[in-house]
């Protein structure tokens, strides 16, 4: 029992840590307490070290009881008869390691960070989205059920979003992070929409209730196969998104404006991975239909191949990295359509730390380059022809351009998907003015006048 | 935004080889007219080359042939930048003494000159409007600013609380003199009677509001609210009439007119189209998959990337593809193409300048790239063919004529031809906000209240009055404020330094004895302090500073380099070639750790590369990928450690440790092959007794000479190499010096020498070394060579020099926040060594930042003189030189260049460090292994970064040159180069007499003589005791009395 407790206090601290974090910067930031970056540091590394012991202890703990499954519940959010939303921790293999991972990572970055960003003005600012972002991962990685994930899920997305538009003083980051924004709440709405539809099926959200028999990586669908198809749908959707797989890849170079912490934290290690956990968590869902298993290893496939071309294509070393990123997430996402459920955890693990390591290194890619040319004693070659230099020039152009436009993804969002949606809805807007106005009678409608100032409009009026 | 004409049109008159352009016509004619315009406009992109090798510059070099303020004005306006600090920096210089209120005063008065004592509206006198407007912060907000302060704050209520009480008083008291004595009937009915003032409506209408009013018992809060309503009203009213401000001329480029009419932006549509492709162009072999067809030229590859059927899909783009295909089919060239666009858009040739530069500009960075990659072949691996930037041109018209096409239409319905868009654009063209009336009363309201202008007073304004007030204050705006205030910096500092300089130059008398031992470093400012504390450690030491190729300039190669390298300064192309030999018995060694190196290196780029592919990729991530983890949490958590783990493992891939420069040619003509690799014996004498003729180290030679070339390396820095040696390109120096040491022991060159004069003692040897001005490492070349009769001594000498480093150590971690300021010198060491390791250091050095005065002449003048690492030290013994200055030319001839061209980009990237700089280093990313840019697809950004200048104080720099006037004067009427430098008031310039303490200062091209003002310079026993616990910059101060020979320090005694 003792021990039961004890295990139930260390989940607890591992997602509370992180929390504790984000109360205390967002409470000094409110109330306007400038917190010296010493402080900001110490309180930043202290949270990851208590949360890091703790997950290493649960894991300790579940290896010396042989449990495979630990639920942390924290009580029912709402609760009726027949239905419950639940916020609830789970420990298993899956979140595991992935937990630990998560906070050696951000632990990594954090302590990275805290020099790199040093007498940066938003130095709070940019821990305090540092932290969300901790609680985010944290949060989702754990969830025991859709809802629960879904709170991470959103602490993650906005955090992004607002570590894009960092440099909020140029036009530029704001533009991107809004657009990275925008995206996210396309696969934001599709994890809502699954959520309810779980919901509606088995009137809960734990993953326990979705997922029979077993923990993971066993375990087989309680739902049948038409339901599970319209709920993986509807996920396969959701990671898309935050995972920058096909059609949603054009946020991800655009995802560079953020100093380089925070790019190596979101799309070489963490943020990016998200979408193929999430199909993880969910991977005997997938099982239940066929049809969706076909799609998402279509899905990771194609990413991987349009991601591996764009990244050949790319002369700079952020958004050729995080293509390379892409490239592998989409290998990872057709490993979980497989059903490799070992394979893509392994492939995602190793993944993301080689991947922090190189946009971390990102800016020394000059000297590295001049020494690599100094060990060869040569320019490096650089010319590899993809397809053994068979292709025509027609065909090579073609794929070039493909390339260097990002697959024209961005396009055909913006000029086929997101202009026609403003269209129709501005249309609709100027159809209800114009209706208002024939209602009311008013023909110039209540437009505001120019706020005055008080005795300088009177001047005017005089003169 | 770019009102650019009258910038161009001025640089344009300047630009004798330009021939008139309307001397001919038919289409060739024209046609080269438009290369000769595009050309021209190209001077003003930044000059800026690859990053790899950052050569500092004037950022206004284009601009160099007016004065400074001229050029300041004029360049801020044509790239949109800012020209001087924020006033609210000034300010606190204000504040902190760093400027000082009589220096401001004196400033002032200068610069009005006879205007000084004119009256204003009859309101005060000019000199004294100005300065006030200097003291107290003026207001210059938008309208928006303006009115949410009406509306949302205490303005129209509370006095500003910066005017000084006896001005409130002033205000208030007259104004209830004025409203008890004038005003007071006025509001009631019976005013019937004809008053002495004729009193407007508004007036009458306020006080009827008060009528009913006790005056007598009103609090001062109240008196306070009237006295603003007057006041506010009477500032409108009198600027009601007041004749508009000029009106700036509406933009020339129709995406500037379309932005501000419309608010959509073509310029977003076509950079990130236009940032790709020329990135793609450009690669220098960073992308696996390069642009097809590149060998057919920017233009022609365009041309074809595009043109095929299935062309682009974004919507703004729509028909480019069978625009493409006709000008393919038709074979235009780039710039028939721009003619055809020109045309399209409806521009005049009278246009041409001015339409192009801000076309050009809007992308300058890789415009200026282009040019330099076009200019300096030599310098990349990948050249691109001459015309290159003109290709660019004429892509980046025709994407403009789509983008504008398409927003035009989009926006305002605009069907009809490009060529009439600019006209319907004008129209709509929005007022700027000068021409705000209440805007400008605001401003008036704002300054009276701290100039003590009464309500009464400015009632009694006439209409003539209120015109001449609003002009004054208007003509003395922000940017000539901000000059005023520059100015009294500029002279805060000279002041300081050439009283330092005067007050110190006659203590030191001629040293008689023969020194210990010698050194030559780079003039270089951060080796000011390196002296110093070596001067401090060991007295009876000498230490000379000459540029840091030390007048060898060439090709080099190291034993494991793949490439030459210029190392000399960018003005001189070397003419010779020298590589680093591996000692023979050594060369089976060396051949075989080059075999591994390739090994690995080819290891290490297939991971690299493999890395980011498919299958690779997920073979490396998957079995690899969780072995990162540990060189990623121990470099960044461990950086100083993991760095020494690194350096241990490559001990063993290093060339081996014996190896020699080659040096000596047998060829009669240079080149890069066994036998033509050096130099002739006379040549190397000749550049021998050059340089040690410059330095004036010709007699009383040491046993030993070390000569210390300079450059620094730090990791996770693309600007690495703007902290490297300036004389050497932006490259290493040490070869330079390793091989002038190795010259200086040749007995035949010595014997050369003899017969020139110059004789150096048989028992003299000259030692090469390498200081990293980064980490503070030390090193010394070919020391087996040391003979065994100067082995004992050379370690003492090692010793002390081992000593200073550490010293200089410390005394730059007082400049990092993140070093404590009670560091020991072994702990400054190791912090310093930390940072050149450490990933996550955006801050490795310093760099150049906080340079500020240069001083050619013998050391003695300026020994013991605490000169804080700002200035740099060029040994010149005008005693050996002639009349006419012949020696000092020369050095003058290498060193201006270099030292003001650093200066001025100090200045420019920290005024406006992210106009002419390239703003925080945090976003930079690498782009086709040339230069960085903010996030994914930004414009190149050029210039020093934020980091790197933070520290900097923006002040012209100081020469001061121990010289005969005479010999300075025929200088610099005889070296234009050098002449306009000083005479446009780019640098400063001072002359130290050689007998004397005397001080000329050049000033508006005539020499007057300084007097200084201090009596006395701070003395401290040594440096340390000078500078520990201080962050900020110091004053200068002199060294000395208590010295320490045996090297210590005295006890560390503040804490």
């Amino acid at each position: 029992m003792t021990f039961d407790a004890l295990i139930y206090i260390l989940g607890l601290l591992v997602a509370a840590a992180p929390a504790l974090l984000v109360v205390v910067l967002g409470t000094a930031s409110l109330l306007r307490i400038r917190m010296s970056e010493t402080l900001v540091n110490r309180a930043g590394q202290s949270v990851v070290i208590v949360g890091l012991l703790a997950a290493i202890a649960v894991f300790v703990g579940m290896l010396v009881s042989g449990s495979r499954n630990v639920p942390v519940s924290l009580g029912h959010w709402v609760s009726i008869p027949e239905y419950h939303f639940t916020f609830k921790l789970v420990f298993d293999r899956l979140s595991i390691p992935f937990v630990i991972l998560s906070y050696v990572l951000v632990g990594t970055i954090g302590a990275f960070a805290s020099s790199y960003m040093h007498r940066e003005p938003g130095y709070t600012r940019f821990f305090m989205l540092y932290a969300l972002f901790l609680l985010g991962i944290v949060t989702t990685t754990l969830a025991g059920t859709v809802e629960t994930l879904f709170a991470g899920w959103e602490l993650v997305g906005l955090s992004s979003a607002l570590l894009v538009a960092y440099y909020h003083e140029r036009p530029a980051p704001v533009r991107n992070g809004l657009r990275v924004w925008a995206i996210y709440r396309v696969s934001d709405a599709a994890l809502l929409l699954a959520a309810i539809v779980l919901h509606h099926l088995r009137g809960e959200g734990d993953f326990s209730g979705l997922i029979l028999s077993g923990s993971w990586p066993y375990g087989e669908a309680a739902v049948s196969g038409s339901s599970a198809f319209l709920v993986g749908i509807l996920l396969v959707i959701a990671a898309a998104g935050k995972s920058a797989l096909i059609p949603f890849s054009g946020w991800l170079p655009r995802a560079m404006e953020g100093p380089t912490p925070s790019s190596a934290i979101f799309y070489g290690a963490l943020s990016v991975h998200l979408g193929a956990f999430l199909l993880m968590r969910v991977s005997p869902l997938l099982e239940a239909s066929l049809p969706l298993q076909v799609i998402v290893v279509i899905l990771g496939i194609s990413t991987a191949c349009f991601a591996s071309l764009a990244g050949r294509v790319q002369t700079d070393i952020k958004s050729a990295l995080s293509f390379a990123s892409l490239a592998q997430v989409g290998i990872i996402v057709a490993e979980v359509g497989i059903g490799l459920r070992y394979v893509a955890l392994v492939h995602l693990l190793g993944h993301a730390c080689l991947r922090t390591l190189q946009f971390i290194r990102a800016p020394n890619l000059l000297r590295d380059y001049h020494s690599l040319e100094n060990a060869l004693g040569n320019r490096l070659a650089t010319d590899t022809p993809l397809a053994g230099a068979r292709e025509t020039s027609g065909v090579r152009r073609w794929l070039f351009r493909l390339g260097m436009e990002r697959g024209y993804f961005d396009v055909f969002l913006s000029d086929y998907i997101c202009d026609p949606f403003l269209r129709f809805f501005r249309g609709c807007d100027r159809l209800e003015q114009a209706w208002l106005r024939l209602l009311t009678g008013n023909a110039r409608g209540g437009g505001a006048a120019q706020p005055a100032v008080p005795t300088a409009d009177r001047r005017t009026q005089r003169g | 935004m770019m009102e650019s004409q009258a910038a161009v049109r001025d640089l344009k008159s300047h630009d004798d080889a330009r021939s008139d352009p309307r001397e001919s016509s038919g289409p060739s004619a024209v046609l080269e007219r438009l290369r000769r315009t595009i050309d021209h406009v190209a001077h003003l992109l930044p000059a800026q080359g690859p990053i790899s090798v950052f050569i500092h510059h004037n950022t206004l070099h284009a601009f160099e042939d007016l004065h400074f303020d001229e050029a300041l004005q004029r360049g801020a306006q044509l790239f949109g930048n800012e020209p001087y600090l924020p006033e609210s920096e000034f300010r606190e210089a204000l504040m902190q003494g760093r400027i000082r209120s009589t220096e401001l005063e004196q400033v002032l008065r200068e610069d009005l000159g006879e205007q000084a004592d004119a009256v204003v509206a009859g309101l005060a006198q000019r000199f004294q409007l100005r300065f006030a407007m200097l003291q107290y912060p003026v207001w210059s907000g938008s309208s928006d600013e303006m009115r949410w302060l009406i509306e949302e704050t205490d303005s129209l209520r509370r006095l500003r609380p910066e005017a000084s009480a006896a001005n409130r008083l002033r205000i208030t008291g007259e104004t209830r003199r004025w409203v008890m004595r004038d005003l007071r009937g006025c509001g009631t009915d019976n005013d019937d009677e004809p008053s002495s003032v004729d009193i407007p409506d508004w007036l009458r209408d306020l006080m009827r509001r008060h009528a009913e009013a006790s005056f007598e018992s009103w609090s001062d809060e109240k008196w306070d609210e009237l006295t603003l309503e007057l006041l506010w009203n009477i500032c409108c009213d009198g600027l009601h009439f007041a004749p508009a401000p000029m009106a700036p001329t509406p933009p020339m480029r129709h995406r500037d007119l379309l932005l501000a009419v419309t608010d959509a932006d073509s310029d977003l549509l076509v950079n990130e189209f236009m940032v790709r492709y020329c990135a793609a162009f450009l690669d220098q072999g960073f992308a696996q998959f390069p642009l097809p067809e590149r060998e057919r030229g920017f233009f022609q590859a365009f041309v074809r990337l595009f043109g095929d059927a299935i062309g682009p899909p974004q919507r703004w783009l729509n028909g480019l593809s069978s625009e493409l295909r006709r000008i393919e089919k038709e074979s235009l060239s780039s710039l028939e193409l721009i003619q055809e666009s020109l045309a399209d858009l409806g521009v005049e040739e009278s246009e041409w300048d001015a339409f192009l530069t801000a076309t050009v500009l809007s992308l300058r960075g890789w415009g200026g790239m282009y040019r330099q990659v076009e200019q300096r072949a030599d310098r990349v691996a990948k050249p691109i063919p001459a015309g290159s930037l003109v290709d660019l041109v004429a892509v980046r018209l025709l994407l403009d004529r789509w983008a504008l096409r398409h927003i035009a239409y989009s926006q305002l319905g605009h069907r009809g031809p490009l060529s009439g868009l600019r006209s319907r654009l004008r129209a709509s063209y929005p007022q700027p906000e000068t021409f705000d009336t209440n805007r400008r009363a605001f401003q008036i309201f704002m300054l009276a209240q701290v100039l003590g202008w009464t309500p009464p007073e400015l009632f009694a304004l006439d209409r003539e009055a209120w015109n001449e007030l609003i002009q004054e204050v208007e003509q003395f705006c922000d940017r000539e404020r901000r000059r005023i205030f520059h100015l009294a910096f500029e002279l805060r500092f000279r002041v300081r330094t050439l009283d330092a300089i005067a007050l110190h130059a006659d203590r030191n008398a001629e040293a008689s004895a023969v020194p210990r031992f010698q050194t030559i470093s780079c003039i270089d400012e951060r080796e000011e302090s390196f002296r110093r504390h070596l001067e401090e450690i060991a007295p009876e030491v000498e230490t000379f500073g000459a540029a840091g190729f030390f007048g060898v300039p060439m090709y080099y190669r190291g034993a494991t380099d793949a490439h030459f390298v210029p190392l000399c300064p960018i003005v001189i192309p070397p003419k010779h070639w020298v590589t680093e030999q591996v000692d023979d018995s050594l060369e089976q060694l060396h051949q075989q750790r080059s075999k591994t190196r390739q090994k690995l290196g080819k290891a290490a780029h297939h991971v690299h590369v493999g890395s980011r592919n498919f299958a690779r990729g997920a073979m490396v991530a998957g079995f690899f990928g969780v072995f990162a983890s540990v060189p990623l949490v121990a470099r960044i958590l461990f950086p100083r450690l993991s760095g020494r783990i690194r350096s241990w493992f490559g001990r063993y891939l290093q060339s081996p440790p014996v190896t020699r420069l080659k040096l000596e040619r047998s060829c009669p003509e240079p080149g890069t092959e066994n036998g033509a690799l050096g130099y002739t014996v006379e040549e190397m004498t000749a550049m021998l007794e050059r340089l040690l003729r410059d330095i004036g180290l010709v007699r009383r030679f040491a046993r030993f000479v070390f000569i210390i070339g300079h450059g620094s390396t730090s990791l996770n820095n693309p600007h690495e190499s703007a902290h490297d040696c300036g004389a050497c390109g932006g490259a290493r120096g040490g070869p330079n010096a390793r091989a002038f040491a190795q010259m200086a022991n040749d007995s035949r060159i010595r014997r050369e020498l003899v017969s020139r004069g110059l004789t150096i003692p048989d028992e003299t040897v000259f030692v090469g070394g390498y200081h990293n001005t980064c980490d503070d490492a030390l090193s010394f070349f070919d020391v087996d060579r040391v003979p065994e009769s100067h082995q004992a001594e050379f370690i003492r000498a090692r010793d002390a020099l081992n000593k200073a480093r550490e010293w200089n150590a410390h005394e730059r971690c007082r400049r990092f926040e993140t070093a404590p300021l009670s560091l020991t010198s072994e702990a400054a060491l190791r912090h310093v060594e930390g940072r050149a390791e450490d990933l996550a250091q955006v801050r490795p050095e310093y760099g150049h930042a906080t340079n500020a005065v240069c001083i050619v002449g013998r050391r003695q003048r300026t020994r013991d003189l605490f000169l804080d690492r700002r200035s740099f030290l060029v040994s010149y013994d005008p005693t050996q030189d002639d009349a006419d200055g012949a020696i000092l030319a020369r050095i003058l001839g290498a060193v201006v260049p270099v030292c003001s061209g650093i200066n001025l980009e100090y200045y420019f990237s920290r005024v406006d460090a992210s106009g002419w700089g390239c703003g925080t280093k945090l976003p930079h990313n690498i782009t086709s292994l040339l230069g960085v840019m903010d996030g994914a697809a930004s414009d190149l950004r050029t210039g020093l970064p934020l980091q790197m200048v933070e520290i900097h104080d923006p002040v012209r720099l100081i020469y001061v040159l121990e010289a005969e006037v005479d010999a300075v004067r025929r200088i610099l009427d005889k070296n234009p180069a050098i002449g306009r430098i000083f005479l446009n008031e780019w640098s400063q310039l001072a002359v130290l007499d050689p007998r004397s303490d005397r001080i000329e200062v050049l000033r508006q091209g005539r020499f007057e003589v300084y007097r200084p003002t201090a009596r006395e310079l701070p003395r401290r026993a040594s440096s340390l005791d000078w500078y520990r616990g201080w962050r900020d910059h110091l004053e200068f101060a002199e060294i000395g009395n208590g010295r320490h020979s045996d090297g210590r320090r005295p006890a560390d005694d503040r804490k």
